[in-house]
């Protein structure tokens, strides 16, 4: 029996120095990912600052990390072309309250929880870091979190996030086209709906 | 148990055809059209409809019953719950293996189950992912589509929620099929069939409290979202089955947008209240 154990204790040394020895051509991705993640559980888990503090300095590190410029005409698609510049910047604003109220804010949910980059691989013009997230309290119940980057000269900055095969960008833009069918394809009333939601 | 299986047959040849029928005739509106995440909806009206109610049941039993079990139960027993519904779903996850031609996998299900059902008391805890078995699980709406079934129109059922005719006849014979059902006899395997249902939704739930929460309130249409989420899931689960690389779709839908770098908009501020 104690035999059967150093043999584990030794598959398993080996397996972490595998995991820890991976080396990838996107290095520079990974590591934005560790370093955004490890920055957000400092943030969260931070007992001395108040709630509002805490608050802001999280919408700054994700304001910072994430194009949503890029994100908010993506989710639009087709309708942002067929908007008025005034419209557009209308929309711009809307969104951006709306993903400040909607996700930035509601990532404290993951505190105490590590995210280990397991991997990293070019897909088109961006790049896809793959992470899991340990259940807390366990070593095998994981979370799968993919991030889709975007890397212009080494400006690195997020554009989706893809939990358990689920793409977050994707599933907005599907919302907004669904919304859109629903009302006359109007951007008005999706602007007065996303202003209504995010109040 | 013969007729069972029979059952089974008759409803997958009955979808396996109608699945190369359809294969066939949606081969060209892909190129065609612009809008590239096509939604397989037209029962949206009655959908929307099923939805709200199970909205209404959800308020009044599913997340009460949710809440109450994550506030008494401690963290590390609904851990050993959702270890104990995950092992008791691997004889079932072992037949769609080799249903979809898996041997190595369907040999790595059936050893977790006999692992964790042992050394892993009754599979409450999981060695057998120590020792590096680890499996997705699988439903025979996965198998179904590994054999080229087409998922069909998109559906909520009452109680159950988002589905398709692919899944719902999937989970149909899954109760059919999982050995689980067929051992014991009459009395053990209903109440194994009660703990999985309703352990699992009370499971499922209580995981989700948070997130559901947020995505009802903050939703701009929450009937959208949940159905993006749900065929999202349910292809990143059918195509690690054929393994294909579902990023190439993904790259497609995010490569298809041309940006409009013309027009950055305007400088976007943070504004704190």
């Amino acid at each position: 029996m104690i035999k059967f154990k150093q043999h584990c204790s030794i598959v398993i040394i080996l397996f972490t120095f595998v995991i820890s020895a991976h080396s990838s051509e996107f290095a520079q991705e990974e590591n934005f990912v560790t370093n955004f993640a490890d920055e957000a559980i400092e943030i969260l888990s931070d007992e001395v600052i108040g709630e509002n503090e805490k608050t802001s300095r999280f919408t700054d590190l994700v304001m910072n990390a994430i194009d949503l410029n890029l994100v908010s005409k993506f989710v639009l698609a087709k309708a942002w072309k067929d908007s008025t510049n005034e419209q557009k910047e209308k929309y711009l604003n809307a969104f951006k309250d709306y993903f400040i109220n909607s996700y930035a804010n509601k990532l404290d949910q993951y505190s105490g929880e590590k995210v280990q980059v397991v991997g990293s691989e070019a897909a088109g013009k961006y790049v896809i870091v793959e992470s899991n997230i340990v259940r807390e309290g366990t070593d095998t119940l994981k979370i799968n979190l993919k991030w889709r980057l975007i890397n212009r000269n080494g400006d690195i900055k997020i554009i989706d996030l893809n939990i358990e095969g689920i793409s977050l960008v994707i599933a907005q833009r599907e919302e907004f086209q669904s919304f859109l069918a629903n009302n006359d394809n109007d951007i008005e009333k999706l602007i007065d709906k996303i202003i209504t939601v995010s109040n | 148990m013969k007729y069972r299986i029979f059952i089974v047959l008759f409803l997958s040849s009955i979808l396996v055809l109608q699945g190369c029928a359809s294969k066939e005739a949606s081969v060209n509106y892909s190129n065609s059209e612009t809008e590239i995440v096509s939604v397989n909806d037209p029962l949206e009206k009655i959908n929307r409809v099923v939805f709200q109610f199970n909205i209404i049941f959800d308020k009044l039993i599913l997340r009460p019953i949710a809440v109450t079990y994550k506030t008494i139960v401690p963290g590390f027993i609904r851990n050993r719950i959702t270890y104990s519904l995950d092992n008791l779903g691997m004889p079932i996850t072992a037949v769609n293996n080799l249903l979809q031609g898996e041997l190595r996998k369907a040999g790595v299900s059936t050893s977790r189950f006999i692992i964790n059902s042992t050394v892993g008391v009754l599979g409450f805890f999981d060695p057998a992912a120590s020792m590096g078995l680890t499996s997705e699980n699988e439903d025979f709406g996965q198998t179904l589509s590994v054999w080229g079934v087409e998922s069909g129109p998109y559906l909520i059922l009452p109680f159950l929620g988002p589905s398709t005719p692919r899944d719902f006849a999937g989970m149909f014979s899954t109760s059919l099929l999982d050995p689980m059902y067929q051992v014991g006899g009459g009395s053990t395997s209903n109440s194994l069939r009660v703990y999985r249902m309703g352990t699992g939704a009370v499971d499922f739930r209580s995981q989700n409290i948070e997130i559901l929460d947020d995505l009802q309130n903050n939703s701009i249409d929450y009937y959208a979202a949940v159905r993006s989420f749900y065929s999202q899931g349910r292809e990143s689960q059918a195509s690690n089955n054929m393994e294909i690389n579902t990023h190439n779709q993904e790259n497609d839908i995010f490569d298809d947008f041309d940006i409009d770098e013309s027009y950055v908009g305007p400088d976007i501020e943070i504004i704190y209240d």
